[in-house]
């Protein structure tokens, strides 16, 4: 074939699927054809698209997965992950702010440090963990706080997530309270804060050198926070924080610190940038608020940690990757997760969210973690119909038809739609 | 397919009346089929099979880098230069367009707030490269 009469039709071919294809919402990753590449970036509209739209690459103890940055690390997980409710190791997202990340880890050296305001300052090596301390498993949502980010309106910078940054693993480890209690808290106390072993080259003192974050000593996720040192009964992978990490189910993944290396009990709050600035939401109902406003000054900001994750659900199939079929019984399923309560109802519609009709849920891993739903739907009308789903938690929260916007893109859980082909038959 | 064939002929060949389960198969239905063309999207290498661990110690290797490519034009050296000392240039392409303000103050803020080491005219022109390349009237690729 003649290589520069193919690569101009391949050019003019991209072309016109490209702008085909900016009209289609939440079109799948899972390819309907594979002859031309994705635009590299979406903008200044919202990313129409289920997932973030960078290239496929390969890390190490990892599948191929979604590229958002390559230094520091972020990855986001494709769409097909999460059509169970446990997401493998290997597909799980990967999301640093440093970028000075372990590429090896000595067990024989490592210990988790506790120091400060303790009354017997003390370490573990990873076999004292194992050994000293009852094991505990729990199935929790870890979830990036910046999920869904490119779908604000107006855009905002930060890492321009689709909605694969997020994961659900079964957990194992110790129970946080327990390895604080022989070190023992000592009076005086206000707050407990972590850090990994991950650095960046910035200057000592700046975000830009240490990940720190902490949380009130009397803060209630404590006493359910486990130092996970097994996630789906295997070793943590290194992008996801081995040797150990933190669980804190129902809060974002800002503060499951990954590579857990340091505990420390301070007698004075925490003020480093990853508290704040960083991670701060508007203290309004939903962390909702206005460019204008917030221009305006009118805006008081207050640590994400002060909010559980709200309620989400998504649709992973169909996902247009390939049509349905008129009169044929097809699955709708996907999963469902709040921060706020497990989950009480999932609700679908065929019609675009006019009328709704309640999925069958699957098995219940416990209240943090995905829940599996599914829906037989025969499609009675040829073309193009819109699905939506539409999720309630035990809380009472039911999930919005509206879009949130804050400054730093977080807590977005809008109603998720899917464009679904219907053939006539 | 080749091997049909080969009978075919021979049957044919041999004088012989050709039974109708040989004859041409209809394929009711088929719009298009044997449309190939080469994979524009590209190949990935997997991996080879290394030791995960020695020892005590877990292992990974190092780590890969997919930098993407940024906009020629002029300021685009300095942008590596200053940028690529904490992040690879790919968290600029990973943005969406931004207005020509917000990129003024992620610039302030890599040096305010992380301590970028950038002077103040190496910053403006760092400003100036990604307000000529990065905001919704002026980006590209």
């Amino acid at each position: 074939m003649d290589r520069t009469l193919h690569r101009r039709e391949w050019l003019t071919l991209a072309a016109a699927s490209a702008a085909a294809l900016v009209a289609r919402p939440a079109w799948a990753v899972v390819a309907a054809q594979a002859e031309t590449p994705l635009q590299s970036f979406t903008g200044p509209g919202a990313n129409p698209y289920w997932n973030s739209v960078g290239p496929y690459v390969t890390y190490p103890q990892k599948s191929p997965l979604l590229r958002l940055t390559d230094r520091p690390i972020q990855l986001e997980t494709p769409r097909a992950y999460f059509r169970s409710a446990i997401t493998p190791n290997e597909a799980f997202y990967v999301r640093y702010h440093l970028p000075d990340i372990p590429n090896a880890v000595d067990l024989k050296t490592w210990r988790l440090e506790l120091t400060g305001n303790f009354k017997r300052p003390l370490q573990f090596s990873f076999d004292q963990l194992l050994r000293e301390f009852r094991s505990v498993d729990l199935a929790a949502v870890n979830q990036c706080s910046g999920n869904s980010r490119s779908r604000f309106q107006p855009r905002v910078p930060g890492g321009q997530w689709g909605n694969g940054a997020m994961g659900n693993a079964m957990w194992t480890g110790v129970r946080l309270r327990d390895v604080l209690a022989r070190a023992g808290i000592e009076k005086g106390t206000v707050q407990i804060q972590f850090e990994g072993l991950d650095h960046g080259p910035g200057p000592a003192g700046k975000g830009s050198h240490r990940f720190i974050k902490s949380w009130d000593v009397h803060e209630p996720v404590l006493d359910e926070a486990i130092i996970a040192y097994a996630m789906n009964g295997e070793p943590l992978p290194m992008l996801n924080g081995f040797p150990v990490r933190l669980v804190m189910p129902g809060k974002f993944a800002t503060y499951w610190t990954k590579h857990l290396t340091h505990i420390r009990a301070l007698t004075e709050p925490d003020t480093n940038f990853w508290m704040k600035p960083a991670y701060q939401i508007p203290d309004t109902p939903g962390g909702n608020t206005t460019p204008e406003d917030l221009k305006a000054g009118k805006v008081k900001m207050v640590p994400i940690g002060h909010v559980n994750m709200p309620v989400r659900s998504f649709i992973i199939d169909p996902d247009d990757s390939a049509p349905v079929v008129q009169g044929m019984p097809t699955v709708i399923r996907g999963i469902a997760f709040s921060g706020m309560g497990g989950i009480r109802k999932v609700e679908v519609s065929t019609d675009g969210g006019q009328t709704w009709k309640a999925a069958r849920l699957g098995r219940d891993l416990g209240r943090h973690s995905f829940r599996e739903f599914e829906l037989v739907w025969k499609p009675e009308l040829p073309g193009l119909q819109t699905l939506a789903v539409r999720a309630s938690d035990t809380g009472g929260h039911v999930q919005p038809d509206s879009g949130v916007w804050n400054p730093g893109g977080y807590l977005w859980n809008k109603i998720e739609r899917q464009q679904v082909l219907v053939l006539g038959a | 397919m080749h091997k049909t064939f080969t009978l075919l002929t021979l049957i044919t060949a041999a004088g012989l009346a050709l039974p109708s389960a040989l004859a041409e198969t209809p394929r009711p239905g088929l719009l298009s089929s044997g449309d190939y063309a080469a994979g524009p999207l590209g190949s990935e290498l997997q991996p080879a099979r290394a030791q995960p661990g020695n020892g005590t110690v877990y292992q990974v290797g190092k780590w890969p880098t997919y930098t993407a490519e940024l906009a020629a034009g002029p300021g685009r050296d300095t942008v590596l230069g200053n940028c690529s000392m904490c992040h690879s240039v790919t968290y600029i392409t990973m943005q969406p367009p931004l207005p020509a303000a917000t990129w003024e103050a992620e610039v302030h803020k890599m040096i305010n707030t992380f301590g970028a080491p950038i002077q103040e005219a190496t910053a403006k022109e760092i400003i100036t490269y990604l307000q000529t390349h990065y905001t919704p009237d002026t980006r590209k690729e």
